[in-house]
């Protein structure tokens, strides 16, 4: 958020790049059955579309830059005042060449790590499309909203998302949910015994259209990982589904916006109902099972 | 014509009582109104009650409707006994057992057997659920038809339903504002195919799915979407076969004078827009 600000640090998760053993295979899961747009294949990355930036997810073979997420930076200068945040409490962080920029799409990018290893991208004018999002199939995705990441050192990864003016809205157990807009959360840290992605959501029209592709997911035969169900804390209704190599992809709609209104995190206990309204669970997923 | 106002209770034989009790208040989420040797009323919103057992046959399945006043009620029988239906002026006892001030008994087409009742009590007190299903009231019901043509005849100018949508040769039809209160189902024999509660909001119905899931209890609907009424819902099974749903959006026809009722295909994306498929329920018409 501002933190004295006159504007934020930070704007948006703006991307995914996952990396991946097959990607021409895992390309066929995001386009065909989870629906999103595929609009190139260049620098050995697959990119697919799901709102009006040019692309929000890519595929690419597991390699030393293949996965970071990428998050939206206001400007040129705000990426000094993260970068000189981001040294002083001691996380790795070093400015991208040209060709990791242009692999990423966007003008000036700070690559960092957190505590556990997660490679965040802090990036600015990531590139937009003139022509509108046209998916391949009516899953009713309207925008990539946000992640899911593992956290091995919950406390230091939490400092660092603070030093870019994350704030936690609500806490399940040491599972923190951070706001960086308006809305309950974009990124989510769930602690546990490894580092990556959990998932990357992506926001459709309504309550249909979560059942749809529930309902859909069964047909194809799709594991659903977890959901449907409603996370009491931000009200979002969510649908997880497994994708390639364990990746999770998620449908999401109704989160609660906070609207810049002072806000005190609320402390709900790590039990399933704090994670469920509904009385969904995650049978495989620890980190979404209340088991710590 | 026979003006019904609004559907009043439904009245199902079991030859159980206790486990219709443990259903109703462990599952259905209703509220225990009375418990007599051979009754079980159970209340379901302000009205003192809508859903009643009785030991016996559970075939023996009524269905009330509420008219205006005891002048509705003779003008009702005497059209129905013009028709050629046998009307059963209810005794005071048999009035009391419904908890109403009078009432008729007679057959629709079919054989359903249904009641015209005049002053349903309601209750003082407000309903206070046995368990949190987020039950607003007793909605409608689908009534089974050997012959849905000359039953939506008898329901539109006998009484006065009106025809809001058809899927296939079905009809849902409304007494009200509401969209549909008797949805007519294809089926061999008479008798009443399911019995509706509203709840307050989808996320009742995801939860009594999760809820039931867990307690057993067969789902053999949903979680879907009619894409008729727009209402999201959940069917299971109860006691003695009969279907329960739960459902939430029911649209209301804002315009009595121009509605006209929309056709929709017989097929499964007319009665789930979600993409849910019936199993172990039988679709209107199969």
């Amino acid at each position: 958020m501002k933190n004295g600000r006159a504007t934020p640090l930070i704007v948006s998760v703006c991307y995914v790049r996952l990396a991946v053993s097959e990607p021409n295979a895992s390309a066929r899961f995001v386009s065909d059955i989870f629906g999103l747009q595929r609009v190139a294949d260049q620098d050995g990355e697959i990119a697919f579309r799901s709102d009006d930036r040019f692309r929000t997810v890519s595929l690419g073979k597991n390699s030393p830059d293949g996965a970071s997420v990428g998050i939206e930076v206001w400007d040129d200068k705000a990426l000094e005042e993260i970068a000189r945040r981001l040294r002083e409490l001691g996380f790795t962080v070093k400015d991208a060449t040209a060709g990791e920029c242009r692999r990423r799409y966007v003008q000036s990018a700070l690559l960092a790590e957190d505590a556990s290893g997660n490679r965040i991208d802090l990036v600015t004018r990531p590139t937009r499309s003139g022509r509108r999002y046209f998916p391949p199939r009516d899953a009713g995705i309207v925008e990539f909203h946000g992640v899911g990441l593992r956290t091995t050192d919950h406390v230091r990864d939490l400092a660092f998302w603070r030093a870019l003016g994350a704030e936690v809205s609500d806490w399940v157990g040491d599972i923190a949910y951070l706001r960086i807009d308006g809305l309950h959360h974009r990124v989510t840290l769930y602690p546990s015994k490894r580092n990556g992605l959990l998932y990357a959501a992506f926001e459709v029209e309504a309550l249909d259209q979560i059942m749809q592709n529930s309902y859909f997911m069964q047909e194809s035969q799709i594991k659903i990982m977890q959901g449907p169900g409603r996370e009491p804390a931000s009200r979002q209704m969510f649908l997880h589904v497994e994708g390639p190599d364990g990746l999770i992809f998620s449908y999401v709609n109704g989160m609660a916006a906070l609207d810049g209104k002072p806000w005190l995190a609320r402390q709900f206990p790590l039990t399933a109902g704090s994670l469920c309204d509904w009385g969904s669970e995650s049978k495989d997923v620890p980190e979404l099972s209340a088991q710590g | 014509m026979i003006q019904l106002k609004d559907v009043s209770y439904v009245r199902l034989g079991s030859p159980d009582l206790e486990s219709a009790e443990r259903f109703a208040t462990a599952c259905l989420g209703l509220q225990i109104a009375q418990r007599g040797k051979k009754h079980l009323y159970l209340r379901s919103d302000e009205r003192a009650h809508t859903l009643c057992y009785s030991e016996g046959d559970p075939r023996d399945q009524t269905v009330g409707f509420e008219v205006a006043d005891e002048a509705s009620l003779q003008d009702a029988a005497s059209t129905l006994e013009s028709l050629g239906h046998a009307v059963h002026a209810g005794s005071a006892q048999e009035a009391e057992q419904r908890k109403v001030k009078a009432f008729i008994g007679f057959c629709d087409p079919t054989g359903n057997h249904i009641e015209l009742v005049v002053r349903p009590e309601r209750s003082g007190r407000r309903y206070f659920a046995s368990r949190d299903a987020g039950i607003t009231g007793f909605s409608h019901i689908g009534l089974n038809s050997t012959d849905p043509a000359r039953d939506e005849r008898f329901w539109t100018q006998v009484c006065n339903a009106r025809v809001s949508d058809r899927i296939g040769d079905i009809p849902l039809m409304r007494v009200n504002a509401i969209h549909h209160t008797i949805a007519l189902v294809r089926a061999p024999k008479a008798g009443i195919q399911h019995i509706n509660h509203q709840v307050e909001n989808s996320d009742d119905v995801l939860r009594s799915y999760y809820f039931l899931n867990e307690r057993r209890v067969p789902i053999v609907f949903g979680p879907g979407r009619h894409p008729t009424s727009g209402a999201r819902f959940l069917y299971f099974r109860g006691p003695d076969g009969m279907i329960f749903e739960y459902s939430v959006g029911v649209d209301e026809i804002e315009d009595e004078a121009t509605h006209r009722p929309r056709q929709f295909g017989f097929e499964p994306a007319s009665f789930c827009m979600w993409g849910s498929k019936p199993a172990g329920m039988a679709l209107p018409n199969n």
